[in-house]
C-alpha cells in the first residue's frame, strides 16, 4: 500500500505518467533539482560562516558568505539549463533472444547555443550502469543503453533517467522519460536442440539423428543461436577465446534441396509451449545458417518455404509474439 | 600499444585538475603565511611541494599510517605553541594544517568537497587579520581559483581548456556579485558577538597606550596607519590648534609616565563645573579605528560627551582631567560626534593644594634637573615667566629633534637635558614637566595626536599613528591648566606642519621621497587611495544593523522592521534572479544569416500556399511548390531555392555576403 501511495505521489510530483511517443522536450516543469549531499554540507558551511562573521563582526566575512550563497544560486541555473530544454528521441531497440541484453538507442538533441556537459543517462531503477555524455551546442548524440531481457515478447523499455551534477556538484538536476518503445525479445533458442526436421522430396524423410551424416563443408564464425553441437570444437580448442579468438561453427553442405518444414503442431503435444517455441527458434536459426529454405507454421501464422533474413525475422517475430 | 596515448591523456587531465586544486589551496593559504608560526609555514610548504611532486610523478598518495603520525605531531606542536586548540590563532593554524593534510588524503570525490569547503572557510578566517580592499580582491581571486578547481572535477568527457574553465568560474562568481550586494545591504543583521570571544580575538593593535616610557611614541611615529579620520562641519581649525587630546599622565615613577585614575574632587561631576568654555564650538565627526583601548580622542577641549552609535551615553565618561573614555575597549571601528572649544579655562578656581598630586616627584632621580629648576625658581618668581624661560632655554640651546634619540640611563631627564640634548616629543614633554614640578608648578603630560592631513579628495582630515604626540600642561594660579608644547619650541615645524616631515618615510613612499604637502602626482594618488579606503571603511566595513536601518530610512522606507527588510530582500533578489535567468535560459542557437533568409522564405511561402514540412529539404519543398504555386511565382521560388541549396550544400558557394545579398533580392522578388 505504501508503495502504491509513493507511486501515485511520484506521478503527481514528478509527472511520471504514461509512455510518451515521439520526440520529447524536457520543459521547465519536467526538470527537477535537489541539493546533493555535498550541497547540504555546503548549506551547513554557509551557516557556520554566517555565525563566525556575526560573532567576530567581520563585514567581509558576511560578504564572502553571501558570495558563496549567490554562487550556490547561480549553480542552480547552470545545473538546470544543463539538462532542461533538451530534446529526446527514442531510437530503435535491438531485437534479441530472451536472456540477452537489448540495446536501446536514445538520441539527445541539444538545440541550444550552449554545450551541455556530464549528463548521465541510464534507467531509473537501481542497479543499472549509467553513461556520461557531453552534448555540444546545437548538435545531437546517440546513447546506447543496454537492458537485460528475461522472457520473450514485446518488452517495454523502462523509464530512463537523465541527471547531472554539473557544474559544481552541489545540486542534482534530473528528469525522467518513459519512451513508448519496445524491444522485441525472441524466445531463447534451445541448447542442443534435435536436428532439423527434414522432409525432402527427392530423399526419404530423414530420421532425426541422421543429419549429422551430412558432408562437412567448412567452418564459419559463430553466430548467436548456433547449435552447440555444431560448434567446431577442435578449431576452438586451438585458439584462446580470451585472446580475441572467435567461436566457429561447422557448416554442412548436405541437405540442400531438401525441404524443411518447421511446424509447431508437429511437436509433441505434451511438451511445454515455451520449450516448443525455444526449439522452433533454434531450428529457425539453424535453417537460416545453413541457408536452407524452410516453411514455418505456428498456429494461425503460416509462412511458405523461403529463406533469407526477412523470412527468418518474420518467423522469429511470430515466435516471440505467439499467444501474447 | 594503441591504448597508451589515451591512457596518458586521461591521466594528465586528472593531474592537471589536481595541480589546479593544489595551486588554489596554496593561494588560499598564502595570506595566512604572514601570521602563523614559522614551522607551520615550513611544513605547509613542504607538504604542498610533496603533494605536487606526487601528482606530477603519478605516484600514490601516502598511506594513512605515514600521514597520521605527521598530523598528530603537528597537532601536538599547535597545542604546545598555543596551549589550546580553540581560540582564533590556534583555530586558524589548525585549519591551515588540516587543509594541507587533507590534500594528501584524497581518495574519493567526497574528499574533494572537504578540501574545497575547508578552503572557503580559510578564506573567511583571513578576514580576522585584515579587511582591506586588497584582502577582498585576494579573497575573490582565491574563490575564483577554488571554483574553477571544483568545476574542473565535474567534467566527465570533454574538458575545456583551463582558460575557458577559469572564465566559467569567473562568470559564476561574477553573476553571484549582484546577489551578494543585495544580501549585504538587506540581509537582516544580528549584532555580534554571539558567544564570548576568545581572549585572542583581537590581536595587539597599535595606538597610544596609557603609559609612556621613552621610545613609545617614536615607535608609533613610524607607522603610517590611520588612527582616526575627522569630518568637520565647519572650517578646519588652524594646524597649531589641532591638538587631539587623549590621555593625561600624572604619575611618574622615575622612568615612565602613566595614567592614574583619580576620584573627582568636584561633587557635581555631571555638570563639569570645573571647566568653562569661551568662543565658538568646533563640531567633529570622528571615525576611530580599532585601537584596543578605551580612550576616545577629541580636539582640545571636548565639551560634550560623544555620541556613539549603539552604545549608551552612560558608558562614556569625561573626567576631571578632561579625558574621554568608554567603558569597553574599541575593538572595531567606531564613529562619534563631539564638540570642542578651543577657548577654555580648566580648574582656574582650584588651588595649588588641590593640584598637589601634579607636583609629585619620585625621590632620588634626576638631581641635575632639580638643581636647574631651583636656580630658575630663584631667577623667576612668577610661574608664567618661568615657563617662558624654560621654553626659551629649549629654543636657545642646541636641542635637536630626532626620532632616533640616544639611549638614556636611569636619570633620563638629566641626561637628556644636559648631555644628549636630542630627543623626541616625549622626551621634551617629560623633561619639561619634571622641570616644572621641581620648580613647584603643577604640571602633567598629555598624550594624543597633533595635526593631521587633509585628504583633498573626500575632505576628511586623516590622523595617522605618526601624528602621535605628547605635550605638557601646567597649572597656573587663576588661569588653570594651560597647554604648553615644549616640542614646538624646538621644532616649530613639527607642530605647524606635521610630524611626517621629521619622519623618514618607509617603504614605497620613502623611496619616492614624497613630501606630504607638495601636490605631486604621487601625492594625489596617495590621497585618492586613502579616500577610496575611507569610503570602503565607511560603507563596507562599518555597515551594520543601525546603518542598514538608516540607509533604508533615507531611501524612503520609514519605520521598517526586520520582517519587512527580509521581504524587501526577497523581492529584490527574485527580481535580479529573474533578470539573470532570462538570458541564461533563453539561449537559443543563433541561426546563420543564410538560414535566416531561408526561414523567412519558408514563412513567406507558408502564408501563400503550403508550409514546409519539418523533414523536407529545399529540393523536395521545391517539387511540392511546383504544383501549388502559379508559374510566375514559382520561377522566383525556384531560383531562390536553387541558389540556397547550392550555397548551403554546394562545394564552392562563394563569399557569404554576396550570396546573402542575392538571396535577399530573390526573396523580395517572390511575392
Amino acid at each position: 500500500m505504501f508503495t502504491s501511495i509513493k507511486k501515485k505521489l511520484r506521478k503527481i510530483v514528478f509527472l511520471e505518467s504514461k509512455p510518451e511517443s515521439g520526440e520529447v522536450f524536457l520543459s521547465q516543469r519536467r526538470v527537477f533539482t535537489v541539493p546533493s549531499k555535498p550541497g547540504l554540507v555546503f548549506v551547513v558551511l554557509l551557516l557556520m560562516m554566517f555565525l563566525a562573521a556575526t560573532n567576530y563582526s567581520l563585514n567581509l566575512g558576511f560578504g564572502l558568505t553571501y558570495v558563496l550563497g549567490g554562487i550556490a544560486v547561480i549553480n542552480v541555473f547552470y545545473a538546470f539549463r544543463n539538462l532542461a530544454y533538451l530534446h529526446l528521441l527514442p531510437g530503435s531497440a535491438r531485437s534479441v533472444f530472451a536472456g540477452e541484453e537489448t540495446e536501446f538507442t536514445v538520441y539527445l538533441i541539444n538545440r541550444r547555443a550552449h554545450a551541455r556537459y556530464a549528463i548521465s543517462v541510464g534507467f531509473a531503477d537501481k542497479g543499472h550502469p549509467e553513461k556520461f555524455v557531453d552534448i555540444a551546442a546545437d548538435s545531437r548524440i546517440a546513447v546506447q543503453l543496454s537492458y537485460p531481457t528475461i522472457s520473450r515478447g514485446l518488452q517495454a523499455i523502462p523509464r530512463i533517467r537523465l541527471q547531472t551534477y554539473f557544474p559544481l556538484g552541489l545540486l542534482r538536476a534530473w528528469s525522467t522519460w518513459l519512451a513508448d518503445a519496445h524491444a522485441l525479445v525472441y524466445p531463447q533458442p534451445e541448447v542442443n536442440a534435435p536436428p532439423l526436421p527434414m522432409s525432402g522430396q527427392g530423399k526419404k524423410a530423414e530420421v532425426p539423428g541422421h543429419a549429422g551424416d551430412e558432408d562437412f563443408a567448412g567452418v564459419r564464425a559463430y553466430q548467436p543461436g548456433d547449435a552447440m553441437k555444431h560448434l567446431a570444437w577442435k578449431q576452438i580448442a586451438k585458439v584462446d577465446t580470451a585472446l580475441g579468438g572467435q567461436l566457429v561453427t561447422k557448416q554442412f553442405s548436405g541437405g540442400s534441396g531438401s525441404d524443411v518444414m518447421l511446424d509447431f503442431s508437429a511437436l509433441p503435444g505434451n511438451m511445454d509451449i515455451e520449450l516448443k517455441l525455444s526449439r522452433m527458434t533454434s531450428w529457425v536459426l539453424e535453417a537460416d545458417q545453413r541457408e536452407l529454405t524452410y516453411g514455418f507454421r505456428l498456429g494461425q501464422t503460416k509462412y511458405p518455404a523461403a529463406s533469407g533474413p526477412e523470412h527468418r525475422d518474420a518467423c522469429l517475430r511470430a515466435l516471440a509474439l505467439y499467444d501474447m | 600499444m594503441m591504448k597508451t596515448p589515451l591512457f596518458r591523456t586521461i591521466l594528465s587531465r586528472d593531474k592537471a585538475d589536481t595541480l589546479l586544486l593544489i595551486f588554489a589551496c596554496a593561494f588560499v593559504l598564502l595570506p595566512h603565511a604572514d601570521h602563523v608560526m614559522w614551522w607551520v609555514n615550513a611544513s605547509c610548504a613542504l607538504l604542498l611541494t610533496w603533494r605536487g611532486w606526487l601528482t606530477l610523478s603519478g605516484r600514490r598518495l601516502p598511506h594513512a599510517m605515514l600521514l597520521l603520525p605527521v598530523a598528530i605531531l603537528m597537532m601536538a606542536c599547535v597545542f604546545l605553541t598555543h596551549r589550546t586548540f580553540f581560540g582564533r590563532e590556534a583555530g586558524v593554524t589548525m585549519l591551515v594544517l588540516l587543509l594541507t593534510c587533507k590534500l594528501l588524503e584524497m581518495h574519493a570525490k567526497r574528499d574533494l568537497f572537504v578540501v574545497i569547503f575547508l578552503g572557503f572557510f580559510i578564506l573567511l578566517t583571513s578576514f580576522f587579520y585584515q579587511q582591506t580592499i586588497l584582502a577582498a580582491v585576494l579573497t575573490l581571486t582565491g574563490l575564483c581559483l577554488l571554483l574553477t578547481a571544483q568545476l574542473s572535477f565535474h567534467y566527465t568527457g570533454v574538458v575545456p581548456p583551463l582558460r575557458q574553465r577559469l572564465k566559467f568560474g569567473a562568470t559564476i562568481l561574477g553573476l553571484a556579485i549582484p546577489l551578494t550586494i543585495i544580501a549585504f545591504v538587506l540581509f537582516p543583521r544580528i549584532q555580534g558577538p554571539l558567544w564570548g570571544l576568545p581572549g585572542d580575538a583581537h590581536s595587539a593593535r597599535s595606538g597610544l597606550s596609557s603609559s609612556m616610557s621613552p621610545g613609545n611614541i617614536s615607535d608609533l611615529a613610524q607607522s603610517e596607519e590611520i588612527a582616526f579620520r575627522v569630518k568637520f562641519t565647519q572650517e578646519i581649525p588652524a594646524k597649531p590648534l589641532l591638538y587631539w587630546r587623549g590621555i593625561v599622565m600624572d604619575k611618574f615613577d622615575g622612568r615612565s609616565w602613566s595614567h592614574e585614575d583619580r576620584r573627582s574632587l568636584y561633587r557635581n561631576a555631571e555638570e563639569r563645573d570645573w571647566i568653562s568654555y569661551t568662543g565658538q564650538p568646533v563640531d567633529q565627526e570622528i571615525t576611530l579605528e580599532a585601537s584596543g583601548q578605551n580612550w576616545l580622542f577629541a580636539l582640545d577641549m571636548p565639551a560634550s560627551k560623544p555620541e556613539i552609535e549603539g552604545s549608551s551615553a552612560s558608558s562614556i565618561i569625561i573626567n576631571q582631567q578632561m579625558e574621554t573614555r568608554r567603558e569597553q575597549s574599541t575593538q572595531e571601528r567606531i564613529k562619534y560626534q563631539i564638540a570642542s572649544y578651543p577657548g577654555y579655562s580648566l580648574e582656574a578656581n582650584s588651588s595649588r593644594e588641590m593640584q598637589a598630586h601634579s607636583l609629585h616627584l619620585p625621590a632620588g632621580y634626576n638631581p641635575r634637573t632639580t638643581a636647574f629648576a631651583a636656580s630658575l625658581r630663584q631667577q623667576y618668581q612668577d610661574d608664567l615667566q618661568l615657563v617662558r624661560a624654560v621654553l626659551d632655554y629649549f629654543r636657545r640651546e642646541a636641542y635637536s629633534y630626532t626620532l632616533d634619540p640616544p639611549l638614556l640611563g636611569t636619570n633620563s631627564a638629566d641626561e637628556f637635558l644636559f648631555d644628549t640634548k636630542a630627543g623626541f616629543c616625549e622626551h621634551y614633554a617629560s623633561a619639561f614637566v619634571l622641570l616644572m614640578r621641581a620648580a613647584n608648578i603643577p604640571a602633567r603630560v598629555v598624550a594624543g595626536y597633533q595635526g593631521g592631513e587633509l585628504n583633498s579628495i573626500d575632505g576628511f582630515l586623516e590622523i595617522r599613528q605618526s601624528n602621535a604626540h605628547a605635550w605638557a600642561e601646567v597649572w597656573l594660579e587663576g588661569k588653570g591648566w594651560i597647554r604648553v608644547d615644549p616640542t614646538a619650541a624646538v621644532a616649530p615645524e613639527r607642530v605647524e606642519r606635521s610630524l611626517n616631515y621629521a619622519v623618514p618615510r618607509q617603504g614605497l613612499a620613502g623611496l619616492m621621497n614624497l613630501s606630504p604637502d607638495g601636490i605631486s602626482f604621487f601625492n594625489q594618488m596617495r590621497m585618492q587611495w586613502s579616500a577610496v579606503n575611507n569610503s570602503w571603511n565607511q560603507w563596507v566595513l562599518n555597515y551594520n544593523q543601525s546603518k542598514q536601518i538608516s540607509l533604508l530610512n533615507s531611501l524612503g522606507f520609514k519605520k521598517i522592521d526586520w520582517a519587512q527588510i527580509t521581504l524587501l530582500f526577497f523581492i529584490l533578489t527574485s527580481l535580479v534572479l529573474g533578470l539573470m535567468a532570462l538570458p541564461l535560459i533563453r539561449n537559443r542557437p543563433r541561426l546563420s544569416a543564410l538560414d535566416k533568409v531561408y526561414f523567412s522564405f519558408c514563412r513567406k511561402m507558408e502564408k501563400k500556399t503550403a508550409a514546409r514540412a519539418l523533414h523536407e529539404g529545399p529540393s523536395a519543398y521545391l517539387e511540392r511548390l511546383r504544383t501549388s504555386l502559379p508559374a510566375a511565382d514559382f520561377e522566383n521560388a525556384e531560383r531562390f531555392l536553387k541558389l540556397y541549396a547550392s550555397a548551403r550544400y554546394g562545394k564552392n558557394p562563394g563569399p557569404d555576403n554576396i550570396l546573402i545579398r542575392r538571396l535577399k533580392t530573390l526573396l523580395a522578388a517572390c511575392r
